[in-house]
């Protein structure tokens, strides 16, 4: 039994693979593989290469249905969906927002009140159409811009994973950046794969028991965890943090973190997302949740400096 | 012979036995439709053009997934005979029939192209068989991986002159690479000195499967028997780029080759380094590894007054030598800065851009991949042609003697001289 490491830059993150099996060359090869696909799914995802597919689709859709290759249909399907069911909270039309704010390469300011209202207009799931028959996508006017960036990685992790078990892996774990993950089986001699979500960002705290959240035990599964982790600029008086609640066109508010662990990296890529932005208010989609789902969300609470936690079939630790 | 396989050209040429066939009273013959047809409104539209892929392997995939940004090309066929490519063709191109045996594409006339992404070794068979069933064939490079099987095909090709065969040295229709080519043969360089190429990449080359005898297959890059290693399978396409640039063929190669990484059994060398000569002097530098990813790939072409950089899909830079006379335009033209060089950015489109008011130091949107623009060049033949594709069997043919030439070189750590007869086809 060996075990065989491997990483790539991509999506401005660093992906890791760890992969176990019998034969070291054909682990690797099997890993580069998959890693070789994320590479692609980059160059057709990516919103800041105006030779991406994405681009091109921002660029054409307001002026008629584009063709969209099969699987990113299939992708902006789930991501309507998902639209759907967290009543708006994960939407991937934020773009013209994000610009507003200045979280595009910035730290953030108060956006004039013109400019957001003009950028509210052309941000909503809703103005998307997808006609499944003809496997188009379109735009209901101009300016609206797709931005794959909160479940692309997931995406891409999932696809990863479909090539590792296609070459015939059993045993492997594939992150992105330690937020989006997916392991398949478990490692050698133990039940599952452990990850330990911290309280504070991990390259600022030590790996020990006080600053773990919660140990997610993995297998055949995937996790993804969003955080705030204090990126946030002081206006007014006032902090706000980097995460837009798509239904407001501000920024949520309360939720420090949020993990979703389920069968998809690319549901729980962008559940994770939904769920910041929800804050409390998602005990109402836990309800609607499949059994396969589990989820935790940490927030501040409103008067007191302590912190509340809601969760869905994951045990936290002591806080 | 069967009447819906003469189409309105052959029918033309094929006359007198039209004639016999209407005299003996046989099936009436009907003219398959005109590729281009005139619409009501004063447009010309295109009738797209039914194409089947052999071969869903990593290249195969990128053949598929640009023929979908293609609406003159309809892809209506996949093969391979392994079904976990089959499964992915089910995922990613749900509108075509897949297939294990090509044998079923040729046999289907509604077929009119057919583009060959199989391992090297397999291109002969499938290519001579393409071009007796009539297809117009889309062959990728190299072409073949021996000298024999290259001449049977190039010369299959040369007999079909009805039909249309392009090899897939995708440079030769990069509109990139055509503008830096005329740039060049101005004599912008001065005098050519010297070219220098590399391409350099950290992975193993191999592939896994769960089953053994197919995981081997699948490693015919690593095949000593026959693969033409990284000098054929990447280095070929540079080289036919030098080829092109520098007007010639090589008369001699020097070659080297280590294995410095991947001590995994293999017998060819993961990391190569070899020297062309060119009849005019010019020597080209190549080297290629599977050992670092430093730099990626690039080819430098340096001349007395400039030195020209090719970096990925055509982007192109100029280093002026600072005593080299003043072009004029170079006064408007965007610079980059790398390190101490500066060079002058060349853009197959620089003066749409600015008219469009884009900001030519950002990608330009409009810009497609190197393969896209072959694909269009193969698809624009059916409707406008046919006639000789720039990367033609003689282009394909000569890559190939060099390739295998250069690979002898490297893996005998030798010097090879070019009888000029081995590029002659008959």
């Amino acid at each position: 039994m060996t075990t065989v490491r491997l990483a790539l830059e991509a999506m401005a993150t660093r992906f890791e693979l760890v992969v176990q099996g019998d034969d070291e060359v054909s682990l690797r090869a099997a890993g580069e593989e998959a890693l070789a696909e994320i590479t692609r799914l980059e160059v057709q995802l990516s919103f800041y290469r105006p030779s991406s597919e994405i681009s091109r689709i921002n660029a054409q859709a307001a002026r008629g249905p584009v063709p969209v290759e099969p699987r990113l249909f299939r992708l902006l399907q789930t991501a309507q969906h998902l639209h759907k069911i967290t009543q708006g909270a994960f939407d991937l039309t934020l773009a013209p927002l994000m610009r507003c704010w200045g979280f595009t390469g910035g730290t953030g300011t108060l956006p004039d009140p013109d400019a957001l209202a003009e950028a509210r207009q052309r941000t909503g799931m809703h103005l998307v159409s997808l006609d499944d028959a003809a496997r188009t996508v379109a735009f209901a006017r101009p300016g609206v811009l797709l931005d794959l960036g909160a479940i692309g990685k997931g995406y891409a992790i999932e696809e990863a994973a479909l090539i590792l078990a296609e070459a015939g892996v059993t045993r492997a774990f594939l992150h992105g950046g330690t937020s989006t993950m997916h392991a398949m089986g478990t490692p050698v001699e133990q039940p599952t794969w452990s990850v330990a979500v911290p309280k504070a960002p991990p390259l600022s705290c030590a790996a020990t028991d006080e600053n773990v959240l919660a140990v997610v035990d993995l297998k055949d599964e995937a996790l993804s965890v969003s955080a705030v982790w204090g990126k946030a600029f002081v206006a007014d008086g006032k902090t706000y943090g980097h995460v837009l609640d798509p239904r407001s066109g501000h920024p949520a508010q309360g939720a420090l973190l949020a993990a979703v662990a389920g069968p998809s990296a690319t549901v729980c890529d962008a559940l994770s997302t939904a769920l910041l932005v929800l804050g409390l208010d998602a005990a109402d989609l836990f309800a609607s949740f499949e059994d396969t789902l589990r989820a935790v969300i940490v927030c501040t609470h409103d008067e007191t400096d302590t912190l509340d936690i809601l969760q869905h079939r994951m045990p936290v630790h002591q806080v | 012979m069967d009447p819906s396989k003469l189409d309105r050209r052959n029918f033309l040429k094929k006359s007198s036995l039209a004639t016999l066939f209407g005299l003996s009273g046989a099936t009436e013959i009907k003219a398959a439709p005109l590729p281009l047809r005139p619409e009501p409104d004063g447009s010309v539209s295109r009738e797209p053009v039914n194409c089947a892929l052999i071969g869903f392997g990593q290249w195969g995939r990128e053949i598929a997934a640009t023929m979908a940004r293609l609406p003159e090309a309809n892809l209506v066929a996949v093969c391979d005979d392994y079904d976990v490519m089959l499964r992915r063709v089910q995922r990613e191109v749900p509108d075509a029939t897949t297939h294990t045996d090509y044998r079923e594409v040729l046999d289907n006339p509604d077929i009119q192209a057919v583009l060959i992404a199989t391992p090297t070794h397999l291109h002969r068979d499938i290519a001579q068989a393409a071009l007796e069933a009539g297809k117009n064939v889309y062959c990728e490079a190299p072409m073949a991986s021996t000298v024999e099987d290259a001449k049977a095909i190039a010369q299959a090709a040369r007999a079909a002159s009805d039909q249309i065969f392009q090899v897939g040295q995708l440079y030769r229709s990069n509109p990139q690479h055509r503008s830096v080519f005329q740039f060049i043969r101005s004599g912008a360089l001065g005098r050519p000195t010297m070219a220098r190429a590399q391409w350099h990449a950290k992975q193993s080359w191999r592939r896994a499967s769960p089953s053994r005898e197919r995981e081997r297959s699948l490693n015919w890059r690593l095949d000593p028997d026959v693969s033409l290693g990284l000098i054929g399978e990447e280095g070929l396409h540079q080289l036919d780029v030098a080829f092109w640039i520098l007007d010639a063929l090589p008369v001699a190669v020097t070659g080297f080759g280590q294995i410095m990484l991947w001590n995994d059994g293999r017998q060819l060398p993961d990391t190569i380094q070899a020297v062309f000569e060119f009849p005019n002097g010019v020597h080209l530098l190549y080297d290629a590894t599977l050992a670092s990813s430093f730099d990626a790939a690039y080819e430098l072409y340096f001349g007395s007054d400039s030195t020209v950089i090719f970096r990925e899909n055509g982007k192109a830079w100029m280093f002026k030598e600072v005593d080299a006379p003043m072009l004029g335009w170079e006064v408007y033209a965007r610079k980059d800065k790398f390190y101490k060089e500066t060079g002058i950015a060349l853009l197959a489109n620089a003066t749409k851009l600015d008219a469009q008011n884009q900001d030519p130091t950002a990608d330009d949107p409009n810009v497609e991949s190197p393969l896209w623009y072959a694909l269009k060049d193969f698809m624009d033949n059916h409707a406008f042609g046919p006639y000789p594709p720039a990367a033609d069997y003689q282009r394909g043919f000569e890559a190939v003697v060099v390739a295998v030439k250069a690979h002898e070189a490297i893996t005998q750590n030798k010097k090879v001289a070019f009888d000029a007869a081995w590029f002659s086809l008959d």
